[in-house]
């Protein structure tokens, strides 16, 4: 959830506009601002920045009521000018507009007009700030107030040798060291804004309300005459960029450099400075060494660090660069303002910090909400986040621990003065990371080790001599790293799962553990009689097992098969309708082997929620069925879906299904977890809305899709649909296949599949039969043998498919020993060479093979042929069964 | 009276101001019959503490129920800034949904404002119903909403019908009304309209109480249920604190309606006796003294005489175990000064608390109170509707014949009502000493200079004038939030405020600094006769 969430915001990681402009001129000397609105955003704003400063914040409000919004507030802004200058005596007075004022349309600069003209007394400056709540977060509000003060503020043109330092929101802490380091370094220069003392002030004799201390107009009016710009803030778009204005109105020349957060970045400061002629102290140079020491002193403990850091965009950009520099992988950098810009930094750069660390994914989000910065981080198993304390619900239900840097910073003290700028401030921010890391490693070390070395090994050692190797092997890794060895990537794991790659569908093995007897979605196309043995189709096991069963299965299957490389939870019912047996499953497999794949299949009804304990447990690959991603599509195919209690029917149940499965499919991608789409081609439903499903989970991130015929399952509501024939079908995957690709060799398995994909050996396995005894006794043989013709690839189950036959197995059974006659082997029934190459010559010459029969058994069978069949009287029993059992059942039924 | 702090204040303003401002302060004088300008338009550009109708209906009264969807149909900042700052405590009730620590809000973009917000509100429900299937959604507006006509009742019309949910949409635009004041009536006509009456929840016993304006903030709530319990009163809904939609909503079939803060409920309290019948009383759990007669109040109203006995038993048993403590920080306390300057009750209720332990108050004054919390409710009569308060609903209702049940006869209701406040609640002013002052809608200019004239040694209000004040050598401790402590009421209560005014008073810091007026006094003159 969350991502998708376009309409609701849900816990905002982001304030408004009007926030970043009184901000702003908090760090002008002299200055006081008003908010033209409604009297209750001055109210939240002020609560907001005095918790989080501890200092008094001072923000009038033009107090508009409602007759305000009939007949202009004029009036009262005119009336709330007048009483801040009588009360207060700012020099300058910023005027920032609301939602209120801006919605209304307020002319900000003819009410300034007006009131000049009947106050020609009143020297001080007017900034007006365009600035609606609905424009913009709180980091443009900031921006645009700073340019409206170099746009507003009388210039002074005459050159001269100062240059211009332009900062985003920084803490008073951080723009106090770059002040220090700016004065020790001899420039002469203009620092646009410093609100570090009106912000962090000293407790003084005389408290005085006007902020006296900020950047004095006086130095503003000169940066028109600055030698250089430099901007501190790479993100800013250059409509409201300060630099930008001063550059194309003065010629100013603007560099922008990004915040001087860790090493690189601090450098390239330092080396900028030096440039314009600084002399750097050499305290600055041994602070650097200082922290390239501690640096390799703490990466340890660095690279152990799985970050989530969000904030506004150019403090996450610098917090995210400098988490890279430490070896920490920042797996989620988000920030919830609008900054595609903020992808396009930092996609490198955390891709080799992932790569270095063997991480497999990360998320830059901008424009996000925490719900949406909850689930990629629990989806990417962040175990530390660096940000605001917003954070602070995430951390207290998580128990991801939260370093708080940024604005707002609200349950702790001190959110003035958190430093991250500077070799310094970069050294402090690095040595939090890896402070937070040996917490926790400190609290949890002992039992880690115990429990993950020595009494696993133990364990293993009493169960089998396979634990001891595994034990040596760990001990001969020698050098003991964190992990006993490194997982396969996702590639590579793609590479051996036979429904995923097509190459691996004749090598590779996957064992189907049917574990999920529940559904919570009745498709019209399923039937739930899971406990049929006979069917081979998907919902269709003979057992269910219990997760030590499943286990007992998967060893088993694994001491036979050593070309076994998935194990797929794929029903019969839902995989997440039964998440506990399911996770309980793979938890037990993971204990036994930590380099199987794992797979699930899912409807994608209860995905959102458990895209994260997928992940815990080490799936690698789902595969998600979405038939249709239109409600009233969707509506036509499923009969209702049961979610958290409720029962949902008609096109409710398939828009919250539909939400679900978009959710889901994104938030699994974003895990890293490589998709596979299944959808069933329903005639006249949903055939011509297949691209727009295939485009649409293209965009969720899905690596491919199945697009598959509708098996008519007797009982089900589809029971009669037409079927779609395989030209239909592969057209349609054809014409899908420009947008994403396409799956060809789906088999369509059951959820106790074993083996390859077209060699299912899960006979082999079933669990004993208890047959009633009964039963047993009261069958009588028939009178009369019946022949029977069966499609199979061994002669030992009924296991393929009818049209696909190149020989038939022909069988006589009374209904209880079924004996074997003859193989009929196709070609023979062709009417020559040259017609048996080609398609329909071959089905005739199928159909005679058979004539004889009275039934014929097959996996499968095609619509055309099955009339066919009919037509001459033969019965088709479409089955996978044992050649002999099914033999003889068949016998039974067609004598009734 | 040698001084009068008020015109000193009233000083520095140009001849307009003063205008206004002069008829919001006063210096009691109970010799005389004293009447304050209160509910009025705040001054533009003068600072003024108060907030705006939207803070009033969601962020006071709608925001501390817990188990339903709350989403503020706006831009981004109202949402967020109302998001969990009033420290309104809950808990989940064995499986209900807690959205407590939700912010759910439309973030109207610039193109919702220009071709309107409704489409986005309804995807925004389809998604909440999809997220969280919450039984009940409320709607807020805010600013942009009203302006732009998005139309939030058919919207919650159409969900109710939709999703078979209850969805009360609230047009409590900001700029309605002067302060949040207008919100909290816009919040309670809501919730007396759509959720009152409702509910099907039936109280297991005759003693069943509501307890009506109290947010459980700091955990307030709790203690006041905790001893209500004690003696036998079943608590069947709190409005809103730590609040449940279907409680709220079989509120009516209670007995007895206890009103803690009357500024921002009192309408519900009102219809509550008219459409069902269940009579108010007022109560304040606030302080040792207020709280003991709250509880012998309600007991008189029940009149059963085990109920009575059971209530000393319990008064007696919760006295005797903080008297010690309570002893120990008046002991400390006694004789120092106070100003309180909180939203509509608690500037009144606080003033008995800090008697308790020794305290007296030098100046008092309300955010967003009426003239009858400052001169008794006796004075409604006598209040002019201006244009600010006649733009807020005024809902009637009638008598409800099939869920109407008074608890006490006639009679009996005219005899009780001589001897409690039934109905009833008396202003701030009678209960205040002669000399000191009260100002409505205190602004930063005159908390400064009020603390300069008169002293105080503590100030108790909000976060916009803590550090201030701070800086000014006062302490200040918050009386919306309790700076992350609480619960200051009832018994147990006012044993932890009393340690965090000790601790607060006397910390080190304070000897480090020694404000200006501490060693030259402003203005000569003393407080009182």
């Amino acid at each position: 959830m969350g991502a998708n969430l376009v309409n609701l915001n849900a816990n905002p990681c982001k304030m408004c506009m009007p926030m970043g402009a009184v901000s702003a001129f908090y760090g002008i000397g002299m200055s006081m601002s008003i908010l033209h609105g409604s009297q209750g955003c001055s109210t939240y704003i002020r609560r907001h920045m005095a918790t989080h400063y501890n200092e008094p914040v001072d923000i009038a409000s033009a107090s508009l009521t409602e007759e305000g919004t009939v007949f202009g507030g004029a009036k009262n802004l005119m009336k709330g000018l007048e009483n801040l200058l009588s009360l207060y005596h700012p020099k300058v007075i910023g005027i920032a507009t609301t939602c209120l004022a801006e919605t209304i349309g307020e002319d900000i600069d003819g009410i300034i007009r007006d009131f000049q003209e009947k106050h020609p007394d009143v020297t001080a400056t007017f900034i007006p700030v365009s600035s609606p709540g609905y424009g913009g977060s709180q980091y443009e509000g900031f921006f645009r107030a700073l340019h409206a003060i170099v746009r507003y503020v009388p210039m002074d043109t005459q050159s001269h040798e100062m240059i211009n330092v332009i900062t985003g929101h920084l803490s008073a802490a951080d723009t106090r060291a770059l002040k220090s380091l700016l004065d020790a370094s001899g420039l002469d220069y203009v620092l646009l804004p410093d609100l570090s003392q009106n912000l962090d002030g000293i407790h003084s004799e005389n408290y005085k309300r006007l902020p006296q201390h900020g950047t004095p107009l006086e130095r503003i009016s000169r940066m028109a005459g600055a030698r250089m710009t430099l901007e501190l803030a790479p993100l800013c778009p250059e409509e409201y960029s300060p630099g930008a204005y001063l550059r194309d109105t003065y010629g100013v020349p603007l560099l922008r450099l990004n915040l001087p957060v860790g090493l690189e970045d601090t450098d390239m400061f330092i080396a900028t400075l030096e440039s314009l002629g600084a002399i750097i102290p050499a305290s600055v140079f041994e602070e650097r060494g200082r922290h390239v020491d501690a640096m390799i002193d703490a990466h340890k403990y660095n690279a152990q660090c799985r970050a989530a850091i969000f904030g506004e965009p150019d403090i996450t950009l610098g917090l995210t660069r400098a988490c890279c520099e430490n070896g920490v992988v920042p797996v989620v950098v988000a920030t919830g303002s609008r900054c595609p810009a903020l992808k396009e930094s930092l996609g490198v750069t955390v891709a080799q910090a992932a790569e270095v660390q063997f991480c497999d994914g990360f998320d830059i989000l901008d424009f996000a909400d925490f719900t949406a910065i909850e689930n990629a981080l629990l989806a990417r198993g962040a175990n530390l986040m660096i940000g605001n304390s917003d954070g602070r619900r995430i951390e207290e239900h998580h128990h991801v621990p939260l370093l708080r840097y940024g604005f707002p910073i609200h349950d702790r003290v001190g959110g003035q003065r958190t430093r991250v700028l500077l070799y310094d401030g970069s050294l402090s921010l690095m040595e939090s990371t890896a402070n937070a890391m040996l917490q926790k490693t400190e609290e949890t070390f002992r039992e880690e080790l115990h429990g993950k070395y020595y009494f696993l090994t133990e364990e293993a050692g009493k169960a089998s001599s396979h634990g001891l190797e595994k034990a040596a092997s760990v001990v001969s890794g020698g050098t003991m790293p964190e992990e006993t060895s490194v997982p396969l990537s996702a590639a590579e794991r793609t590479r051996t799962h036979p429904c995923f790659s097509c190459g691996a569908c004749a090598t590779s093995a996957r064992l189907h553990l049917p574990v999920a007897p529940e559904c919570n979605l009745s498709c019209n196309y399923c039937v739930r009689k899971y406990s049929c043995p006979n069917e081979s189709r998907p919902g269709v096991t003979t057992a269910v097992l219990n997760p030590e069963q499943a286990l007992e299965r998967f060893l088993a299957v694994r001491q036979d098969m050593p070309n076994l490389t998935v194990v797929g939870i794929a029903g019969p019912g839902d995989s997440l309708a039964n998440a506990e047996m399911t996770f309980r499953t793979l938890e037990r497999i993971r204990q036994e082997d930590d380099n199987i794949t794992f797979c699930m299949s899912t409807n994608g009804l209860a995905l959102p929620e458990y895209v994260a304990d997928m992940k815990r447990v080490g799936v690698s690959h789902a595969t998600v069925t979405i038939n249709a991603v239109d409600p009233v599509i969707g509506s036509q195919i499923y009969r209702y879906a049961d979610y958290r209690g409720h029962r949902y029917h008609g096109e409710t149940a398939a828009a919250l299904l539909l939400a679900n499965q978009l959710a889901g499919l994104r938030a699994l991608t974003q895990a890293g977890i490589i998709c596979k789409v299944n959808t069933v081609l329903l005639k006249g439903i949903n055939e011509e809305h297949i691209p727009t499903v295939v485009a649409t989970v293209r965009d969720l991130g899905a690596e491919m899709t199945n697009i598959m015929q509708l098996i008519p399952v007797k009982g089900s509501a589809f029971e009669h649909m037409p079927l779609v024939s395989n030209k239909e079908l592969t057209d349609m995957r054809k014409r899908c296949e420009p947008t994403l690709k396409q799956m060809y060799h789906c088999h369509q398995c059951r959820a106790d599949a074993v083996g390859l994909l077209n060699d299912d050996r899960s006979i082999e396995y079933r669990l004993p039969e208890i047959t009633p005894i009964a039963a047993q006794e009261k069958s009588a043989p028939i009178a009369r043998r019946i022949r029977i013709a069966v499609a199979s690839k061994t002669g030992v189950t009924v296991d393929q498919h009818f049209g696909q036959a190149d020989q038939f197995y022909i069988y006589e059974s009374n209904g209880h020993d079924a004996s074997f006659v003859e193989t009929r082997s196709v070609s023979r029934y062709c009417k020559g060479m040259d017609d048996c190459g080609s398609k329909s010559g071959r089905m005739e010459g199928i159909l005679c093979a058979v004539e004889d029969c009275a039934g014929v058994l097959a996996l499968r069978i095609g619509d055309s042929p099955l009339h066919k069949l009919q037509k001459k009287g033969i019965r088709v029993f479409t089955q996978y069964e044992r050649v002999e059992k099914a033999v003889n059942d068949a016998a039974k039924a067609l004598c009734g | 009276m040698t001084m009068d702090a008020n015109a000193k204040v009233l000083e520095r303003y140009n001849a307009k101001v003063f205008k206004n401002r002069k008829d919001h302060m006063l210096q009691v004088n109970h010799a005389e019959e004293q009447q304050i300008s209160a509910n009025t338009r705040s001054v533009p550009g003068i600072m003024t503490n108060r907030g705006c109708c939207y803070a009033g209906c969601k962020g006071v009264v709608l925001g501390p129920i817990k188990d339903m969807v709350l989403i503020t149909h706006g831009p981004v900042g109202c949402g967020f800034y109302s998001w969990g700052t009033r420290r309104n405590k809950a808990r989940a009730e064995g499986d209900d949904p807690n959205f407590i620590q939700y912010c759910f809000t439309t973030d109207m973009q610039e193109s919702d404002i220009v071709f309107g917000g409704v489409k986005k509100l309804k995807q925004a429900i389809a998604e909440v119903m999809q997220l969280m299937q919450p039984k009940t959604i409320m709607i807020a507006a805010t600013c942009p909403v009203g302006l732009i006509g998005d139309d939030i009742q058919s919207v919650a019309t159409e969900a109710e019908q939709e999703y078979g949910i209850r969805c009360v949409a609230y047009s409590c635009e900001g700029y309605k009304g002067v302060s949040q004041s207008a919100g909290h009536h816009i919040a309670n006509n809501g919730l007396m309209k759509r959720v009152i009456g409702t509910g099907d929840i039936e109280p297991a016993t005759k003693y069943s109480v509501n307890i009506l304006g109290e947010y459980n903030i700091g955990g307030d709530g709790w203690e006041q249920e905790r001893i209500l319990k004690k003696i036998g009163y079943e608590v069947l809904s709190v409005f809103t604190g730590d609040g449940a939609i279907e409680r709220i909503a079989s509120s009516h079939k209670a007995n007895l309606n206890l009103v803690q803060c009357h500024r921002s409920i009192n309408y519900i309290a009102e219809m509550m006796k008219t459409k069902y019948g269940v009579d108010w009383l007022k109560v304040n759990f606030i302080g040792l003294e207020g709280t003991v007669e709250s509880l012998r109040h309600m007991a008189a109203y029940f009149g059963d005489p085990a109920l009575i006995q059971r209530t000393e038993e319990v008064i007696a048993e919760e006295l005797g175990e903080i008297s010690d403590a309570m002893a120990a920080c008046k002991a400390r306390l006694q004789g120092k000064t106070a100003a309180l300057f909180v939203g509509g009750s608690r500037s009144h209720h606080y003033q008995g608390l800090l008697k308790d332990i020794g305290i007296s108050t030098v100046l008092a004054g309300y955010e967003f109170g009426h003239r009858d919390d400052y001169e008794g409710r006796e004075v409604i009569p006598t209040i002019k509707d201006d244009a600010d308060s006649k733009n807020i609903e005024s809902i009637t209702v009638e008598k409800d014949e099939k869920k109407y049940h008074a608890y006490l006869s006639q009679e009996q209701y005219e005899k009780l009502a001589a001897t409690i406040p039934l109905e009833q609640y008396s202003g701030m002013i009678r209960d205040m000493d002669n000399g000191s002052y009260v100002v409505d809608d205190l602004n930063m200019y005159e908390a400064d200079t009020f603390v300069e004239l008169l002293k105080p040694d503590m100030f108790f209000s909000g976060i916009k004038d803590k550090y201030a004040l701070q800086k000014a050598g006062a302490l200040s401790r918050q009386l919306h939030c309790y700076d992350y402590s609480g619960p200051y009421a009832g018994f147990r209560g006012a044993v932890r405020f009393a340690q965090d005014v000790c601790m607060g008073y006397f910390t080190p810091a304070w000897h480090m600094v020694l404000p200006p007026w501490k060693t030259s006094a402003t203005l000569q003159g003393t407080v009182g006769e």
